[in-house]
């Protein structure tokens, strides 16, 4: 057993699972018991997960981990329990839905940098979009505690897509929420609650994440109205920490940032959003 | 019963016969966190060249079938922050060998030259994978002229042990192999990643940016099998196998077939401490096999004909 990590290192543990259900709709919800050295992670940070569970023999297709957002991190009997929300959405992930109580799946983390966090005071407007969601609870729950002045605006195709809606309306937090299909709060996208939002609050930091196009156009109001953005990005990686270089974006000017080290969390002027991919 | 694991490869004295490989390891301080670097073989830094260089645009890489795509082409910190930056924070004690890949010949020498002396770098392995812009982007290991002229210049650029890495995109990779070491170079690394292409269906374009990448992963140990093997018997300086390597055992069917040293590539990814549980795995499989000297295995493999 390797010693506890430094400040700022990632563990890799096989952490078992506590829990991993369904949670109505598409969302699954993912109980990870990683143990007694698991450091504490900031808002934003990331996990890689093994595709599925560990077996006797090593799978070697799927072959590669998936990275996924760390939703909540509580203390359990036998050290950290880390919480992912996800949907299935190919070979991986369906992998991960069948994984019981008990197995084992592997976990290297927590990685990369978190969001800023908002202070005791200030306006913070978290906008998520699909599974985005799953990066800003954590965010909205320590700004909520911090005395920040938190309003988290969720968005997803319908009601089904609403990923952790009932943790967020437990926070003491204003939510509100738009659906492309009207199925619950507002019909429309998201980025329209933030236009409103902004305007009654001036002045507020806004936080994004989700589709590429959502967080673009957060972005975009919030440069209209001298408002900061931070957003959190996905990618492809391999690895997670650094050494694949598989996950670059370009930045804004010339060259490229891993998502993996520089973010997942970047101040949206500083990229180039037409390279996204 | 202990076990003997060191071996010597072409002058580079490795505790155990386990690296990690170029382009997975990073610069060997992104594993650090995760098991100690000394209690293996050693690794190959990420390639450098003359000046730091940013890489391709995204996507990078994609999943296959039991492998990877990748085209990251020439990202890399360049030669002088790695001497100045990186080395100086790895601990004593770990192996480190530079990787050099270039466009043109004399700035391989050159590279080569500025790794020479320096401490903590205990030899070089030369990337042949990359396009030479002379040859109209044909890369150095593709054709055997070339790959004499790569060889023979970084040969009179360093007196450190000199591993050259072979490409597997050519037809008779033996040839190549003996071209190196009649030109000096004290050891071979083979397989680079195989030349590859998948495709987004729905968008009708490659996966990847760059349309070609490097197939990478179990996917390729046999192809990496097969030619050690044909190297083995070719030429007689030493062989680092690398390509699908994931588990002990996978390592040691490379020494069978004539590897000296192993190298883990694209499964340090997926279990950052693949390395050295392939290390620990492969001295419970000489003990539990009555083996007292891992470096005896090397070149064993039988035959079903009498």
């Amino acid at each position: 057993m390797s010693a506890a990590p430094g400040p700022g290192e990632a563990l890799r543990v096989e952490a078992e699972v506590a829990a991993n259900r369904r949670e109505g709709g598409a969302g699954w919800r993912l109980r990870l018991r990683a143990g007694p050295d698991w450091p504490a992670s900031r808002p934003g940070q990331f996990v890689m997960l093994s595709p599925g569970a560990v077996g006797a023999v090593a799978r070697l297709d799927p072959l590669l981990p998936r990275p996924m957002a760390i939703y909540a991190t509580r203390p359990g009997d036998a050290g950290a329990e880390v919480d992912v929300l996800y949907q299935v959405t190919g070979r991986g992930t369906a992998l991960l839905a069948e994984a019981r109580p008990g197995e084992r799946v592997r976990v290297v983390g927590p990685l990369g940098r978190g969001f800023p966090e908002p202070g005791a005071g200030e306006d913070a407007l978290l906008v998520g979009g699909g599974t985005g969601i799953a990066s800003l609870y954590d965010l909205a729950a320590r700004g909520a505690e911090r005395g920040a002045r938190v309003a988290v605006l969720l968005g997803a195709r319908g009601a089904d897509h609403l990923m952790g809606r009932d943790d967020f309306a437990a926070l003491d937090v204003e939510l509100r929420i738009a659906t492309e299909d009207g199925s619950e709060g507002t019909r429309g996208l998201v980025t329209e609650l933030l236009e409103q939002a902004l305007a009654e609050r001036p002045g507020a930091a806004v936080y994004a994440c989700g589709p590429t196009p959502m967080m673009r156009r957060a972005a975009e109001i919030a440069g209209a109205r001298g408002a900061t953005c931070h957003v959190s990005l996905e990618n492809r990686m391999a690895c997670g920490f650094g050494i694949c270089l598989g996950c670059a974006v370009p930045r804004a000017g010339e060259g490229f940032d891993l998502v993996c080290r520089e973010g997942p969390v970047f101040e949206a002027g500083t990229l180039a959003w037409d390279g996204l991919p | 019963m202990s076990v003997d694991l060191s071996v010597d490869l072409g002058g580079i004295p490795l505790r155990n016969p386990v690296l990690g490989a170029s382009g997975t390891f990073g610069y060997g301080l992104e594993l650090e966190p995760f098991f100690d670097l000394r209690r293996i073989g050693g690794f190959v830094a990420k390639s450098l060249t003359l000046e730091p260089r940013h890489g391709n645009p995204p996507p990078r890489i994609a999943e296959v079938a039991a492998g990877m795509l990748n085209s990251i082409s020439l990202e890399n910190v360049g030669v002088d922050a790695f001497v100045s930056e990186k080395l100086p924070r790895l601990p004593e004690g770990v192996t480190v060998i530079a990787s050099v890949f270039e466009t043109e010949i004399d700035r391989y020498a050159e590279v080569c030259k500025r790794l020479s002396g320096v401490p903590k770098v205990a030899g070089i392995e030369v990337n042949a994978s990359c396009p030479h812009v002379k040859s109209g982007g044909i890369e150095f290991g593709q054709d055997p002229r070339v790959l004499a002229e790569l060889v023979r210049a970084v040969r009179g650029a360093t007196t450190l042990p000199l591993l050259t890495k072979l490409s597997p995109n050519v037809t008779d990779i033996a040839e190549m192999a003996r071209v190196c070491a009649g030109e000096g170079a004290d050891g071979l690394t083979l397989i680079n990643a195989v030349q590859a292409l998948d495709v987004d269906l729905e968008r009708r374009r490659p996966l990847l940016w760059n349309g070609l990448g490097g197939l990478s992963g179990p996917a390729i140990r046999p192809i990496a099998l097969r030619m050690v093997w044909q190297c083995a018997r070719a030429v007689d300086i030493p062989i680092c196998g690398v390509g699908g390597i994931a588990s002990a055992e996978d390592a040691l069917k490379f020494l069978l077939c004539g590897a000296r040293a192993v190298q883990v590539g694209t499964a340090s990814y997926l279990e950052p401490r693949t390395c050295l549980d392939v290390a620990e795995g492969m001295e419970a499989w000489c003990e539990a096999h009555g083996v007292a000297r891992v470096a005896d295995l090397v070149g064993t493999l039988g035959s079903h004909r009498p």
